[in-house]
């Protein structure tokens, strides 16, 4: 009984702990995967008004969010992602779509930022925005955050892949590489894209040390862990045969 | 001689155990409506439901074994009362627990709450910590009583006669019971794959408390789990083959069984290589080493084929042309042996790897499980119940009644399955709350496994009613 009571105090006091969790930063990309994008309507430079979901309808998507104010990572991020899919130039199979999260931006201020990166007649590019960006982000799990005091906001560099179901396959957070992206033009055209989350200094145990040098993989302490309990049951067991010994005579 | 104390527990087991199952049966059935379409209940009610149905499926049946082994053991040697009871306690805590965690707090990871999910939280805040501390509570609950069996039957015989080595010669001087075999090779199992559960728990709560400094490899949490579940989900039966072992023949009015060279190598063979079989549910993780899907396979071979050819080798020898007095109780069991091999048999032909790239994730997983389950384990533990209850009275389930209760688990079982397994070879997805369109036979499938799932449900009240009735009597008699 006193065990029980135990137990159930312990319980609470887990409960109280509770929101001690957050969501790992290392998941980041994978939040909000496989959910359907929010179907906005979107005014895009040179184009007709349309909704989100005839866009992908025609071809998988590239979101790329950003404001045109912007003094941080946009600029960069979106010359990187330019530089970055050269090797696609001309490839219908997807279209990129910047999206401007900021309310202040109209379609002007779009279309300069489409001529300023010379992607103005590119057929893969296209440049936009909505006023109904607030329940966008939150479907594609995008969480600007505004500071008033540099009239900026602090975001992400968030590339999110949607296929032609409106479903987000893959994102991808920072500059990347053309490798990266390779994967994500493949994942929105539903192609299966193995991947697997490399090991950082916050993950003490994996099974196998990829070396991204070399591109081999050598066993880590997670293999200690999976023998562990086959080896303590069989300590265990002649520990206790040791032990009892003298009551078996 | 079994005490009075240990009768007690054993018949509070018994209750329990019923009383969930038929629970369990019940949300089962409605998975099936919900699937078939006749009911509509929203996708998170759906997988709380299979999550709640799935742990409890698991565990009353994992407990129901481990309380029949211990009620048989003492016949071979002196069981701790007091561990058993630990078990009862923290058992029926961790139970309460998970039921309010999946029913009120609505955590839908399903049973084998693959990582990272019970650490995405989706549902009452309060419910990952709960269902890490109940599984932990289990954990520790069950590790307590399998422990100390294994140590009570080391006090009577030695590392070597446990696992019955010395058979491997002729003539041994001490004879090994098949029942000590099998119940300690399936015991060191259990041992191994509950501390694999705990270390499970303590990298979640690392995980789970660290706010993002201590992240958790994939590949490592999905082997353990599966090291955890699938291990503990096939020592279960066992557990119900030892039961078998011992009062098959008994029951029957025959000799006891008797433990041979062949049989002590077949057992040996399980307690290696169930401890690697798991590496099977890691076929389409692309990061898992080669060669340990290629063991795993052979694993799962050597694990099951050669315990599955002693057990039918025994039964068979021990029914065919020979008169022996056929009751429920070796009827269920009889009945449960083919079904177990006929799910074993589902179960290795997905176990191979280049079928399991078709049948993977379809409805051929739910297919198998549930035979060597329903058709299998459930019987040889209800066997034990119903031979457990009529120990103490007169009173029999007449003949007709036994033949009425056999046949419609019989046919309950085998229609529930076949829809599974024509789902399967269908290539019909498992895990769908709602089946799209285009699945054409999803859902008068799903129909219809629930039809059968019903009728299945009639002899399991009958057993319930008639062997609860007479646990109570037990637990409230004063010898
Ligand atoms: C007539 C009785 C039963 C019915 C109607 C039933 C029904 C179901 C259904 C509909 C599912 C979901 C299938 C899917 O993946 O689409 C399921 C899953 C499952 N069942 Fe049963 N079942 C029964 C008996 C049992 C028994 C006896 C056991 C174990 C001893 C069991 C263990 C499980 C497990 C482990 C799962 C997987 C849950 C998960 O995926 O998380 N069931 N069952």
């Amino acid at each position: 009984m006193f065990k029980n009571i135990v137990l159930l105090l312990l319980i609470f006091g887990f409960c109280n702990f509770a929101d001690a969790q957050t969501t790992s930063t290392a998941l980041k990309e994978e939040t909000n995967i496989y959910e359907r994008v929010y179907d906005a309507p979107l005014q895009v430079v040179g184009q007709e008004s349309a909704t989100f979901d005839e866009l992908y309808a025609q071809r998988p998507v590239i979101l790329a969010l950003i404001f045109t104010r912007c003094t941080g990572i946009c600029n960069p991020f979106l010359v990187k992602l330019k530089e970055s899919l050269q090797f696609k130039d001309g490839d219908d199979s997807f279209r990129v779509m910047v999206l401007s999260f900021d309310p202040r931006d109209n379609l002007s201020d779009m279309h300069r930022l489409a001529q300023n990166l010379g992607l103005e007649e590119n057929e893969q590019w296209a440049f936009a925005i909505t006023d109904s960006i607030s329940e966008l982000t939150q479907s594609v799990g995008f969480d600007p955050v505004w500071d008033s005091a540099r009239r900026q906001f602090d975001h992400d560099a968030l590339l999110v892949g949607i296929n032609r179901e409106g479903y987000i396959t893959k994102k991808l957070i920072g500059l990347r590489e053309r490798g990266d992206l390779d994967l994500l033009t493949g994942s929105i055209n539903n192609v299966f894209v193995p991947t697997y989350r490399l090991q950082n200094q916050n993950m003490l145990f994996s099974c196998f040390n990829y070396d991204p040098v070399t591109g081999k993989n050598k066993p880590g302490l997670g293999l200690i862990f999976l023998a562990l309990p086959a080896v303590l049951t069989a300590s265990l067991l002649i520990s206790i045969s040791i032990l009892v010994r003298r009551s078996r005579r | 001689m079994e005490s009075i104390k240990l009768k007690k527990i054993t018949s509070v087991w018994i209750i329990a155990v019923l009383t969930l199952f038929v629970a369990s049966i019940v949300l089962g059935i409605l998975m099936r409506l919900n699937q078939g379409g006749v009911l509509h209940q929203a996708p998170i009610t759906f997988y709380s439901n299979m999550t709640i149905h799935g742990i409890t499926m698991i565990g009353i049946w994992f407990v129901a074994g481990m309380a029949g082994i211990n009620y048989l053991m003492e016949r071979y040697v002196k069981t701790s009362y007091t561990a058993n009871l630990i078990a009862l306690i923290l058992t029926v805590s961790g139970v309460l627990m998970l039921w309010a965690v999946t029913l009120i707090g609505k955590f839908h990871t399903a049973w084998t709450f693959l990582y990272p999910l019970p650490l995405r939280v989706m549902w009452a805040q309060w419910a990952t910590p709960t269902f890490l501390v109940a599984m932990s509570i289990l954990a520790t609950g069950w590790l307590i009583w399998g422990i100390s069996m294994m140590t009570q039957v080391l006090k009577v015989y030695s590392i070597p006669q446990v696992f019955a080595w010395q058979h491997f010669k002729k003539d041994p001087a001490v004879k090994t019971p098949p029942f000590i075999l099998i119940s300690m090779i399936t015991l060191v199992g259990v041992v191994t794959c509950l501390l694999v559960a705990v270390l499970l728990m303590a990298l979640y709560f690392a995980e789970y408390f660290s706010k993002g400094n201590f992240v958790n490899d994939a590949l490592l949490m999905k082997n353990l789990t599966y090291f955890f579940g699938h291990t503990i989900a096939n020592e279960m039966l066992y557990l119900g083959l030892a039961v078998i072992y011992e009062l098959f023949s008994e029951v029957g009015g025959k000799p006891k069984w008797k433990t041979t060279w062949y049989v002590a190598l077949a057992w040996n063979f399980t307690l290696i290589f169930i401890l690697t079989a798991f590496f099977h549910h890691l076929y389409m993780d692309f990061v898992q080493p080669e060669g340990f899907q290629i063991a795993g396979q052979i694993a799962s071979y050597l694990a099951s084929l050669p315990a599955a050819a002693v057990t039918v080798f025994s039964v068979w020898v021990a029914v065919y042309r020979v008169k022996i007095k056929w009751t429920l109780t070796n009827l269920l069991f009889f009945v449960g042996v083919a079904g177990w091999v006929i799910g074993g048999f589902g179960a290795v032909i997905d176990a191979t790897i280049s079928n399991n790239i078709v049948l993977h994730n379809t409805q051929w997983v739910p297919a198998h499980f549930h035979t060597y389950n329903i058709l299998g384990n459930v019987l040889f533990s209800l066997g034990f119940f119903y031979w457990f209850s009529i120990q103490f009275t007169d009173k029999r389930v007449s003949e007709k009644l036994s033949r009425l209760i056999l046949s419609l688990l019989i046919i309950g079982g085998a229609g529930f399955l076949l829809a599974f397994y024509i789902g399967g070879a269908d290539s019909i997805p498992r895990r769908f709350s709602n089946y799209p369109a285009e699945f054409t036979t999803a859902r008068p499938l799903a129909n219809i496994g629930a039809v059968f799932a019903t009728v299945y449900l009639i002899p399991i009240l009958i057993l319930f009613y008639n062997i609860s009735k007479r646990c109570l009597k037990i637990l409230f008699s004063s010898s």
